[in-house]
């Protein structure tokens, strides 16, 4: 952990240029078989994300809503996990085969942080969401995204199965 | 009742004075006689000077008032005691004992207050009186004058001036708290006396809301709301009124920061991501001081307005930094914690508070402004958002350690000198500056002298 502190003060931007590009460092380690999210600077590990919205969306039953999964994050990170990739390439396929769709991304945190440095967080979670898909070909403008922070939690415990759930990038249909 | 709302933790009668309080008590006196009025009196050199013994409190001796007029000034004096008992007690400088309450008067007070309620008509005049002791001789009389709702207004002030009497500055009992009620779907802006009465509602957005921020004037209080698509920063006058909105661009505009000349602080993503940015306060010419990736949020003025301490996870993590206001010489301030966030510079610019993260909780520090001497003051359940009271002896917090959210009042050793009971989950507290207007006498205060050596 330490480590990855002291790393991350000059590794940062470069963190952030590769995310831009196209491809996370995480990527190039995951890419066949998707490990569990790795744990950045968090005290415990991060657990697998909570069921609910993971499957991947394709009845055509389903509205779009249902149909858009969130993303989950690491503690302190809005840094995009291999699966959260897969999620939003998902997310991302949904979006083309709805192109009429806008959607606002709304960022959200757990409460282990002070309130306006979460707003910042959910900030950072929700664009490295939008950047994602804007790469992967989706138009910016049918894209919005908002901070939560800790305001609107999903789960109310304080635990780490509470704050995972609360770690995410939540999908809006405009 | 009122005593009961609050526990109080009276100073302990350990503060070994390491100036004799005699000698100290005849430098206020020399001080009171010569004239007391101005605004800013130049009695550096005879206050009792508290800045550097923190743990030092004055030994006041409180006195029932007295009543004359009309019938309903006993009822009215009665009602004064505990009001300006809970004041005093709550300010952090003094050690109180009621009079009514005990019969032996300890031998270390160093000063004797009380004071008269008359009522005539719809007015109320409580003449204060500042005794030195044990020789009770007069040191200040000062009639405060109001109409029947006034009560609380007139004792307030009459505390302020027995702080500014026996300290060279005055109290804050005249000053206020904003604070967030917390609700699961939105969040509102109320203000409460520093006391913990008379709070009241200054928004009803419906939305969430954090950040409150008084101006330096007191008259205006900013926050930040999420309303409709984007945060933004609101102006809302502190006496209740219309909200105006303050800043322009982005769909994050948070944290704002009323410095010392009116400018404002605050961070905004209108530029991509969240920057610290420096503008009026009607937010017009609005120019941006951090230019970086990560976060940076949190600002807060140094009281000369020439800095700014702010938070950045620039190296990795959380933690504060400091720059000057035009966003020069930038670097970290508090270094030996994995997590450092909402600085707050003291009034007086000697010191910042700001909170620590340990274990998943977060703890109340001080440090000296240069970062130096950093020192955990509120350690039981998670505490967050320091704000100085504005004579820098006490800072207000929010913490859970009671189940919840409440609001408490500790003093520089730790001490709670106040919990401020108010309905909700209240967060996010912000002290006000003191209200405007001179300290030892307004228009419908007068001070009589003691008789003898004027100048």
């Amino acid at each position: 952990m330490k480590l990855f502190v002291r790393c991350a003060a000059f590794c940062l931007p470069l963190v952030m240029v590769a995310v831009l590009a196209g491809c996370s460092k995480k990527k190039e380690v995951a890419e066949p078989a998707p490990p569990p999210p790795p744990t950045t600077a968090s005290e415990t590990p991060a657990p697998a994300p909570p069921p609910t919205n993971t499957e991947p969306s394709e009845q055509p039953n389903k509205t779009v809503q249902d149909q858009l999964a969130d993303v989950f994050f690491d503690y302190d990170s809005a840094e995009l996990s291999s699966s959260a990739q897969s999620t939003l390439d998902a997310d991302g396929k949904v979006l083309n085969d709805n192109a009429g769709t806008s959607v606002t991304i709304e960022g959200h945190c757990d409460e282990r942080g002070t309130v306006e440095y979460n707003l910042a967080l959910g900030d950072r979670r929700a664009a490295a969401a939008k950047d994602y898909l804007v790469r992967f070909g989706i138009a910016a403008n049918r894209v919005s995204t908002v901070s939560y922070g800790e305001e609107r939690p999903f789960a109310t415990g304080a635990d780490e199965s509470a704050y995972a759930q609360n770690r995410r990038a939540h999908f809006v249909v405009r | 009742m009122a005593a009961a709302r609050w526990g109080f933790t009276l100073g302990s009668s350990s503060s070994t004075a390491r100036r004799g309080a005699l000698p100290a008590g005849l430098a206020l006196f020399a001080l009171l006689v010569l004239g007391t009025r101005a605004e800013a009196p130049a009695q550096d050199e005879v206050r009792i000077d508290l800045s550097t013994d923190v743990q030092k409190r004055i030994g006041l001796v409180l006195e029932a008032f007295t009543s004359a007029g009309s019938g309903s000034a006993r009822t009215t004096a009665v009602q004064a005691d505990p009001i300006l008992a809970n004041d005093l007690a709550g300010s952090g400088l003094f050690t109180v004992s009621k009079a009514w309450e005990t019969s032996s008067l300890p031998a270390d007070a160093q000063a004797v207050v009380g004071g008269k309620i008359t009522i005539s008509g719809q007015t109320i005049v409580l003449t204060g009186e500042i005794k030195d002791f044990p020789a009770r001789r007069l040191i200040a009389r000062t009639d405060y004058r109001g109409s029947m709702g006034d009560l609380r207004r007139l004792v307030h002030r009459f505390a302020d001036d027995i702080a500014l009497h026996l300290t060279g500055e005055a109290g804050v009992a005249q000053t206020r708290i904003a604070y967030v009620v917390k609700g699961a779907r939105s969040s509102e802006l109320h203000v409460v006396d520093v006391d913990g009465f008379g709070a009241r509602q200054l928004t009803a957005f419906k939305s969430p809301l954090v950040s409150p921020a008084w101006s330096a004037s007191f008259g205006d209080l900013f926050f930040a709301s999420l309303r409709g698509a984007a945060w933004n920063i609101y102006a809302v006058p502190s006496a209740g009124g219309t909200a105006r909105q303050v800043s322009r661009g982005g769909t994050l505009n948070i944290a704002p920061a009323a410095g010392p000349d009116g400018a404002l602080a605050y961070v905004s993503n209108k530029d991509g991501n969240s920057e610290i940015y420096v503008a009026n306060a009607d937010g017009s010419g609005a120019r941006r001081l951090t230019v970086n990736r990560s976060i940076d949020t949190s600002p807060s003025w140094s009281p000369s307005g020439q800095r700014i301490a702010f938070t950045s996870d620039r190296g990795g993590s959380a933690q504060v930094y400091v720059m000057d206001r035009d966003g020069g010489n930038q670097r970290r301030l508090i270094s030996g914690y994995s997590y450092s966030d909402s600085p707050q510079w003291s009034p007086k610019g000697d010191k910042l508070c700001f909170v620590v993260r340990t274990g998943g909780k977060f703890d109340v520090y001080v440090a000296n402004a240069d970062g130096s001497n950093a020192r955990a003051l509120q350690t039981e359940g998670s505490n967050e958002n320091p704000h100085w009271s504005p004579d820098g002896r006490l800072i207000v917090f929010s913490s859970n350690r009671a189940g919840g959210k409440n609001l408490y009042i500790t003093d520089l050793r730790g001490t709670i000198v106040r919990r401020i009971d108010v309905p909700g989950a209240a967060a996010n507290p912000a002290w006000s500056p003191r209200p405007a207007g001179p300290a030892l006498s307004g228009a419908n205060a007068t001070t009589t002298n003691p008789g003898g050596s004027k100048r």
